[in-house]
């Protein structure tokens, strides 16, 4: 043999898990409460996927960034609140605009990004204020092929229907205000590209009209009840509805506080961070099934053991792997955070954070509601009854 | 029992070897791969645009705009109808997005009115009483209507964006009103927006008869108020005949003028006069049709245009009737048919001896000059190539190092034999995983590198568990054989329930996912399934397979 196996933990554990189950239960509640605070005050800083808005991806020519500069030339542009972070290493920067609000504003840069791209002659007016509309003017006579090809230069798209008709240098474009918003996302995108297109290069670009933010937004918080609500379903259809009682509140409890992880580092909530808090509901349920399914074959084998010594018990017999199977999901993820890059930094902390607090969770929240819920109430004997209320 | 059947080896043991050989060549190099068959080469992952760069849009069609002009048009006819049927009526309004509205003069005439809009469109559902009459499309209608709209869009798109077939993009259909437009490798968006925006040109000529008649196709001097304009048939035959003309033909730069091409290469030609009747941008609709029983029911194709080009084309034929009226698509006539009679209702047939699959082709060509609705792009997604081979970068590192890390773990709780065992699982699940998304052909998005990553250390927790029960049942008394079997046997159910729920998370995540999240639901889900097989029977067949060999008295773990 080339080495022997270590046991990560001696065996026969007696910890008294349970009996810390009111300190346990003190300090989840603070934190979860102080979550739920947290993101009702602060707020969770939202990614472009649900607010809408614009994320760019740019890195300097020449030399580092300089953020300052780069902040105020932006935020003169008239485009909203720009944001500005270092991404990945110092040449490179992530530029985050505000969803755009189609207002006037919007048409006098896409006035701008016009004349720049099209030509002087060309100019961009808001039409009457009760709708959307847009009018193009040309310097000369429009046919289809020089309207085309112009329009799209402002991010316009496939709007022929609407191609202006017989002699005339003014094309007006029927919007809806919505359908404006959409569209001044692609101006601010132009714009942002003519300003500082010179000194950076854009490695890449992402735009979330509003529609789209409100739809994912929607989607996103349906697929978290639909995946607690089915996991709980399945734990207690396997088990009985205390396990999945138990197993809701353990996991209500890992994306609750992840949450508030959210919020005190003020990571990016984006769609990847949605998918980290539903692998973090499923996963940490593993560790719960675990000791759920010893819990339920020591109920079988010893039927006069007061519940708490039971779970306690069974927590210790199932303590080696349930440090295991975290431990192994802990280094992987561990290498994730160190090196899978600044994209999915937010996911990668949030999946570590999941994993500790799911391990904390299967023994001090799952567990622990199997007591609040009277799992097996009549069968504590007398004498484990007494010790119990002595303690309290 | 630990013993696997024999049949129960020969699968496992096929089913591995099947999963190497699927997953083979996203790691053969290109040289050696080239040398293997087409449908081998082609078991490969397609890397996500994250990864590989490309631009991605998703737009909304205006359907309601669409539906508001055609109850508009409903409106014009039903007017129309009604004075030529001589019905009094105080007004036909439309009711934006929903229906058309006629109130009448008077109530008695309804059974008249009724009978006349019948005849405009027999299909419309009717409601109303007294003198109101609402006037609505059937929601089958609408469906099929708007099914018709993205898919026409669909098609020009790919016409548009794709002229020379080499880029390969994604353009599909997203729910009711969208399309999901993919393009690899591209960055310069602004010049693919210009392409979406550039229109077939579709114009309609007479045909320079004078010329036809005296004899020559191709005379050496034309008039200077024509010009020649080879067909499509034509095209197709010089294309079929001499691949290489057709070749210098696309290839040509600048592009070669329709005449030019006639004169060079003598395809199949027409003389055309210049000037344009009616352009393509006043075509309404195009169809696919059926003539009417007593006319032969033979296919043709039906076109309708807005009220200028009715006017011009009304004219037009009504001058030249007996001459061909050639239909120009781009650079070339895609038909000429001879004008019968004065077409002045705005809509018109063509007849000719066509197939279905022929009339369906050419109504779909008149159709594509416009867009039918207005795209809007409400999604937008750019990645360069440079920021992608980052991603690749970093995934693959992360990957790397989390695998290395995993496996010390294992071996060095579990030791050499079981933690080797495990880790040797867990690369053959990620081996399977790799197999599966090729044959599926998932992408790969970094997100998806992300659920790898994770699969690596999930999939060993399977192990982690049977290992647990096989320590305390050593530790009961039991032999190594027998610890081994009842280890396997009894964790199973924990095995099972806990990865159900972890299943769950995953599926749910791909049904409500888009874009890189599927990606990651996708490794993940595909990770937790394979990995059932692995880790417990492929190491059950190891561990026994050693236990036969060796007979140990002791198990050391």
């Amino acid at each position: 043999m080339l080495w022997r196996p270590h046991h990560l933990i001696r065996a026969h554990t007696k910890f008294d898990f349970l009996g810390k189950r009111k300190m346990a239960l003190f300090l989840s509640t603070t934190v979860n409460v102080l979550s739920l605070v947290g993101a009702l005050v602060f707020g969770l800083n939202f990614g472009i996927d649900f607010e809408g808005g614009i994320a760019v991806q740019v890195r300097a020519k020449e030399g580092t960034i300089h953020l300052d500069e780069l902040r105020s030339t932006l935020g003169a542009l008239g485009i909203g609140e720009v944001s500005l972070q270092e991404f990945g290493d110092a040449s490179t920067a992530l530029i985050r605009v505000q969803r755009q609000e189609g207002n006037a504003q919007c048409v006098a840069n896409a006035d701008r990004v016009m004349k720049r791209r099209a030509g002087d002659g060309w100019s961009v007016k808001p039409g009457p204020a009760d709708t959307g509309d847009v009018e193009f003017t040309a310097p000369s006579g429009l046919d289809s092929a020089n309207w085309r090809d112009a329009v799209s230069r402002v991010g316009l798209t496939a709007q022929e229907r609407q191609l202006p008709r017989g002699n005339t240098n003014i094309a007006r474009i029927d919007m809806t205000h919505d359908q404006r918003a959409e569209w001044c996302q692609q101006v601010a995108i132009k714009l942002v590209e003519d300003t500082i297109g010179d000194k950076y290069d854009f490695r890449g670009t992402e735009s979330v009209g509003p529609k789209i933010g409100a739809e994912l937004m929607h989607s996103g918080v349906i697929a978290v009840i639909a995946t607690l609500g089915a996991i709980a379903i399945y734990v207690w259809f396997r088990f009985e509805w205390q396990f999945g009682v138990g197993a809701l509140i353990a996991m209500l409890h890992d994306v609750l506080s992840t949450i508030g992880l959210f919020v005190l580092l003020r990571l990016d909530f984006s769609l990847t961070a949605l998918a980290a808090l539903l692998t973090i509901a499923g996963y940490s349920i593993n560790d719960t099934v675990v000791v759920f399914d010893r819990v339920r074959e020591n109920m079988r084998r010893y039927k006069k053991m007061g519940l708490v010594e039971l779970l306690n018990f069974s927590i210790n017999e199932t303590l080696a792997r349930t440090l295991m199977t975290s431990g192994t999901v802990f280094v992987a993820v561990l290498a994730l955070v160190l090196f899978g890059g600044p994209v999915l930094y937010s996911f990668s902390i949030a999946m570590l954070w999941g994993v500790i607090v799911g391990t904390y969770s299967s023994i001090w929240i799952a567990c622990a509601s199997l007591v609040y819920l009277k799992l097996r109430p009549e069968q504590l004997r007398p004498s484990e009854e007494k010790s119990e209320k002595a303690k309290a | 029992m630990l013993n696997l059947q024999r049949w129960q080896t020969i699968a496992v043991i096929t089913f591995t070897a099947l999963a190497v050989l699927f997953a083979l060549p996203n790691v053969l190099p290109a040289s050696l791969l080239d040398h293997l068959p087409g449908w081998y080469q082609q078991s490969r992952i397609n890397l996500g645009l994250d990864l590989r760069g490309g631009a991605h849009f998703l737009l909304e069609a205006d359907l309601r705009s669409v539906l508001n002009e055609r109850l508009t048009n409903l409106s014009d006819s039903v007017r129309a109808e009604l004075r030529k049927q001589q019905v009094g009526f105080k007004d036909v309004t439309v009711d934006n997005g929903r229906a058309v509205v006629v109130t009448l003069r008077d109530e008695a005439q309804r059974a008249k009115a009724l009978e006349a809009i019948h005849t405009v469109d027999p299909s419309l559902a009717v409601s109303g009483s007294g003198d109101a009459i609402q006037l609505a499309y059937s929601d089958q209608d609408l469906f099929r209507r708007k099914k018709e709209v993205i898919d026409q869009s669909i098609e020009i798109l790919r016409r548009r964006v794709d002229e020379t077939g080499t880029i390969e993009p994604t353009i599909v259909r997203e729910g009711d009103d969208r399309i999901l437009l993919q393009m690899p490798g591209i960055k310069d968006t602004t010049d693919l927006k210009r392409k979406i925006n550039q229109t077939a040109k579709l114009t309609f000529h007479l045909v320079n008869e004078d010329i036809v008649s005296a004899g020559s196709s191709a005379p050496a001097t034309l008039p200077p108020t024509t010009s020649l304009v080879p067909t499509r048939e034509g095209m197709q035959q010089l294309r079929a005949t001499n691949p290489k003309a057709w070749d210098d033909i696309q290839k040509a730069d600048p592009k070669l003028s329709p005449e030019q091409i006639c004169r060079r290469f003598q395809p199949q030609c027409l003389p055309v006069f210049k000037r344009v009747v009616v352009g393509g941008e006043d075509l309404d609709d195009a169809k696919a049709t059926f003539e009417n029983q007593q006319s032969g029911g033979r296919p043709i194709i039906s076109f309708t245009f807005n009220a200028a080009g009715g006017r011009a084309f009304c004219a037009a034929t009504r001058a030249n009737i007996g001459k061909r009226l050639a239909i120009q698509l781009d650079n070339e006539i895609i038909s000429a048919p001879v004008v019968q009679s004065a077409i002045c209702g705005g809509s018109g047939i063509i007849t000719g001896s066509f197939t279905t699959q022929q009339t369906q082709e050419q109504a779909l060509l008149l159709r594509s000059g416009a867009l039918p609705a207005t795209l809007s792009i409400i999604q937008e997604s750019t990645v360069g190539a440079d920021l992608g081979a980052d991603a690749i970068h970093s995934g693959t590192v992360a990957a790397l190092v989390g695998t290395a890390l995993v496996i010390l773990f294992m071996l060095a709780v579990y030791g050499p034999l079981f933690g080797g065992f495990a880790s040797l699982a867990m690369i053959v699940n990620m081996l399977l995983v790799f197999a599966g998304m090729s044959i599926l052909g998932a992408s790969l998005t970094l997100p998806g590198i992300a659920g790898l990553v994770l699969t690596v250390g999930m999939s060993v927790d399977s192990n982690v568990l049977i290992y647990e029960r096989v320590r305390e049942e050593k530790e009961n008394g039991r032999s190594p054989f027998s610890a081994l079997a009842t280890g396997y046997e009894r964790a199973l159910t924990a095995v099972i329930d806990s990865n159900l729920t972890a299943l769950i998370a995953g599926v749910l995540l791909f049904g409500f996912g888009s874009g890189p999240i599927r990606g990651f639901a996708t490794s993940l889900t595909l990770g937790l399934l394979t990995h059932l097989f692995t880790a417990t029977i492929f190491t059950r067949m190891l561990l026994s397979a050693w236990v036969r060999w060796r007979r140990p008295t002791e198990l050391p773990i």
